[in-house]
């Protein structure tokens, strides 16, 4: 089976600038919107910035909670939503531990991070980047990064409530 | 248009009313939005005879046209009111992410008139806009009452506000956004305090749409790369503006002991790299930041422990060598209570540096202070009298209300010590060792200060962009920080250009230094995002309409050539030592410069009628 890999960011890197946010619904959407992007960033009081994407987790949760089956594995293994048969019942949402999917104001139809690298490439500081289990081993053997969003996971999701 | 909210909210306070209006499209052509809209709509509703803690004082908060968009540095807001400090024309703006926000809410501006009896916030979230009872934040910090309102209203909610400085209506204290922004001159965080006005809260879930999004993203692309191949982007990565007081004491332009020299044998343990050895935990930006000068510092243990925003040069000159002041951690602390309490550092720094001097000379003395020992450097004092000043407690009291007007209660003979022009305490820029400095401190519109005009094409040789932008025939005069001749002409440039870009929601990090972005990418950028079909051309008049509106507001309340002065020890005694040592601001040849070229009277100093006509003011001429 192919790695399943996904985007991470570095929060200790991260300056906060929204920038992968605004090209992620610019790109998709043509428009600056945070609630249309794929991506989120949030800002913690202790001098964190998180930029956040789909885990792109191995049991897919999402997939599991879909009821008409609209979301599916890629054969790169990327999970991908199709929007003729989304219907909008926002399972996913709830379903997703990482609020990492969600449904657009206007369509309604649920979007999600498809590691398309578009934000990667435009971080003017290069805290995003896309990876797996066995290049975040070898990137990050200490866990740091992994150990931060755990750390803060209370205050990064929120069961499907985008904050 | 695109990229605007296309809606502006009217706050009656006293009515306790909120009104939304169509953004006034007439108005954005002649004036595009941000400093400009409110130069034009706060000159119409605030008469020369009001008081600035009255309720008939108007505080406008308006985005530029560029405000949350791709373009680089993006984020910028502007406050405008009648200041408390000058009397005159206030404004402040600030970065963040409050003014994308405002926009994803579908909103451009928002105004207040009048006063409401009780404490109130405003909170926006998209169409809902309410007024909320404040009773439980007031008399809280910036931080404290950042936290309440998102746990309230959701994590994601910016927040702006004031602090107990603006409650208490110290006259320089600052309105705070997402923590630790300020928009700290001109006071204008008492007037919200006079107002009953704790905070004006929004959530936005809206987008913002632009004028050709088919090639937005690829034409910013290439505005990323220009800022980030600019030569002065990887030292702001690294230093934000921090490492400038090691640049200015290097060419002896670091105001110290109250501006009384421009060099400071301590600069090198309050400098950069001090921070970044010690402090720095990273470097923080704002919506679109590519500079991001902003940083997050700590320090860990001590009597001045905090984790929080961190200074810049200004608060670091202002709270360090300006009051002779080399212990760092005091330094840190007390900005990171300036962001608490709302308070501009500039003019705290300003007002305690003059009291030490004062101090020094023996015209104040412990029984004035209380007790508090005002010997040069002693940073326990300056970190007691930031909290008393906020709460205005004791001898803080008298402090809160800057140094100009503490000098007429005290007298003595203390007002020579005050550096301030038109009640506004000077910023950091000794302006014996930058002339321009100097012009522009003397004829900004808000009182003193270094960003109406910011003339920093000489400070560090853009012998280059000067020639672009000025012409051959300005070198090597121009770009030479002490001599006086074509600093007039740069000022006037400066300043039109600067309030455009406060117009738009631009920094003036990218624009002017380093000057990468000029009028032709911002006519480009306005075409990308709104759809405004704007040559460079037209947007500099717009620059310089604004200029001469701000000087008729203030021309209405008695400014003339006379108010556009310096402190005299800054034109009459020589720099007494380092590399500017025996330099004067040779003012009075630079203004005749300047008026000359902005066509304004020479004796007065108010613009001609032939100036008006040609800037479609003549409406607002003075009888």
């Amino acid at each position: 089976m192919t790695e399943l890999s996904h985007v991470l960011g570095d929060p200790e890197v991260c300056t906060g600038c929204m920038i992968c946010v605004n090209v992620c619904s610019m790109f998709y959407f043509k428009v600056i919107g945070p609630e249309w992007a794929r991506a989120r960033v949030i800002r913690l009081e202790n001098g964190l910035d998180f930029p956040l994407f789909c885990r792109n987790c191995e049991d897919a949760p999402c997939m599991a909670a879909c009821p008409v089956g609209a979301i599916t594995r890629t054969s790169k293994g990327i999970l991908v939503v199709n929007n003729r048969k989304c219907d909008s019942c926002g399972a996913c949402v709830t379903a997703c531990p990482y609020d990492a999917i969600h449904l657009t104001p206007d369509t309604r139809k649920a979007v999600k991070c498809i590691q398309c690298g578009e934000c990667v490439k435009r971080c003017p500081v290069h805290a995003i980047f896309l990876t797996s289990a066995a290049d975040l081993s070898k990137r990050d053997p200490e866990g740091r990064l992994m150990r931060l969003h755990d750390r803060h996971s209370a205050e990064l999701y929120d069961g499907g409530e985008r904050l | 248009m695109h990229g605007v909210g296309g809606q502006v909210i009217w706050v009656d306070l006293t009515k306790g009313q909120v009104e939304k209006r169509p953004l006034e499209e007439e108005i954005v052509r002649d004036y595009l939005l941000g400093v400009g809209y409110l130069s034009r709509v706060l000159t119409d509703e605030i008469g020369a005879e009001r008081d600035p803690f009255s309720p008939g004082n108007v505080l406008g908060i308006a985005t530029g046209l560029l405000t949350g968009s791709m373009f680089p540095q993006s984020s910028r807001f502007t406050i405008a009111a009648l200041s408390p400090l000058t009397d005159i024309w206030g404004e402040s703006h600030a970065a963040g992410f409050w003014g994308p926000e405002l926009k994803l809410a579908g909103y451009d501006a928002v105004f207040f008139r009048g006063a409401s009896a009780s404490p109130v916030y405003l909170h926006i979230e998209d169409s809902e806009v309410n007024l909320h009872d404040a009773e439980q934040v007031w008399g809280m910090g910036v931080f404290q009452t950042d936290d309440i309102l998102r746990k309230r209203h959701g994590r994601m909610t910016r927040v702006l506000s004031i602090g107990q400085a603006g409650e208490n209506l110290v006259r320089f204290a600052a309105i705070m956004n997402d923590r630790d922004r300020a928009s700290a001159r001109s006071g204008l965080g008492a007037v919200m305090g006079a107002k009953k006005l704790k905070a004006v809260s929004v959530r936005g879930h809206g987008k913002i749409t632009v004028a050709h999004p088919e090639v937005y993203l690829t034409e910013m692309d290439e505005f990323y790369r220009r800022m980030l191949a600019n030569p002065f982007t990887p030292g702001r990565a690294k230093y934000g503006t921090t490492h400038l007081i090691e640049l200015m004491q290097h060419i002896g332009r670091l105001p110290s002991y109250n501006m009384r020299q421009g060099v400071f044998e301590g600069y090198d343990r309050i400098g950069g790299d001090a921070i970044n050895e010690c402090y720095l935990v990273k470097p923080r930006a704002d919506w679109s930041c590519l500079q991001r000068c902003g940083r997050f510092t700590a320090v860990r243990t001590g009597p001045y422990a905090y984790q929080g925003g961190s200074p810049e040069f200004e608060s670091q000159s202002s709270l360090g060598s300006r009051c002779g002041n080399a212990n760092l951690e005091s330094i840190l602390y007390a900005h990171h209570l300036s962001n608490m309490y709302g308070l501009d550092t500039i003019s705290l720094g300003g007002t305690i540096s003059w009291a030490m001097e004062a101090w020094e000379q023996g015209l104040i003395t412990s029984e004035d202070t209380g007790g508090i020992d005002l010997t040069w450097g002693n940073h326990e004092s300056i970190v007691k009298l930031t909290r008393m000043i906020a709460l205005r407690e004791g001898f803080g009291d008298l402090l809160a209300e800057g140094s100009a007007r503490a000098a007429v209660r005290i007298g003595r003979g203390s007002d020579r010590f005050v550096m301030a022009v038109k009640k506004q305490e000077m910023a950091g820029q000794e302006p014996r060792a930058q002339k321009s400095m100097g012009l522009a401190a003397a004829t900004a519109a808000r009182g003193a200060d270094h960003l109406y005009g910011f003339p920093v094409l000489d400070e560090v040789g853009f012998d280059d962009d000067i020639r672009e932008r000025f012409g051959e025939k300005y070198l090597p005069e121009m770009a030479d920080r002490l001599n006086p001749k074509y600093k007039g002409i740069m000022v006037k440039e400066c300043e039109d250009f600067m309030v455009m870009i406060e117009s738009v929601g631009l920094c003036k990090y990218g624009t002017q230094i380093p000057p990468e972005f000029y009028y032709d990418d911002v006519a480009k950028a306005l075409r990308l995002h709104n759809g405004l079909e704007v040559t460079p051309a037209q947007i500099q008049l717009i620059g310089e309409r604004i200029v001469n509106l701000n000087r008729l507001f203030n021309a209405r309340r008695g400014i003339t050539r006379r108010d556009d002065s310096l402190p005299r020890r800054l034109t009459d005694e020589p720099a007494p030592n380092g590399p500017s040592a025996g330099q004067t601001v040779e003012l009075e040849q630079m203004l005749d410069e300047y008026y000359a070229c902005r066509g304004w009277d020479l004796v007065s100093g108010l613009p001609l009628k032939s100036t008006l006509e040609r800037l479609g003011l003549s409406k607002d001429a003075l009888n």
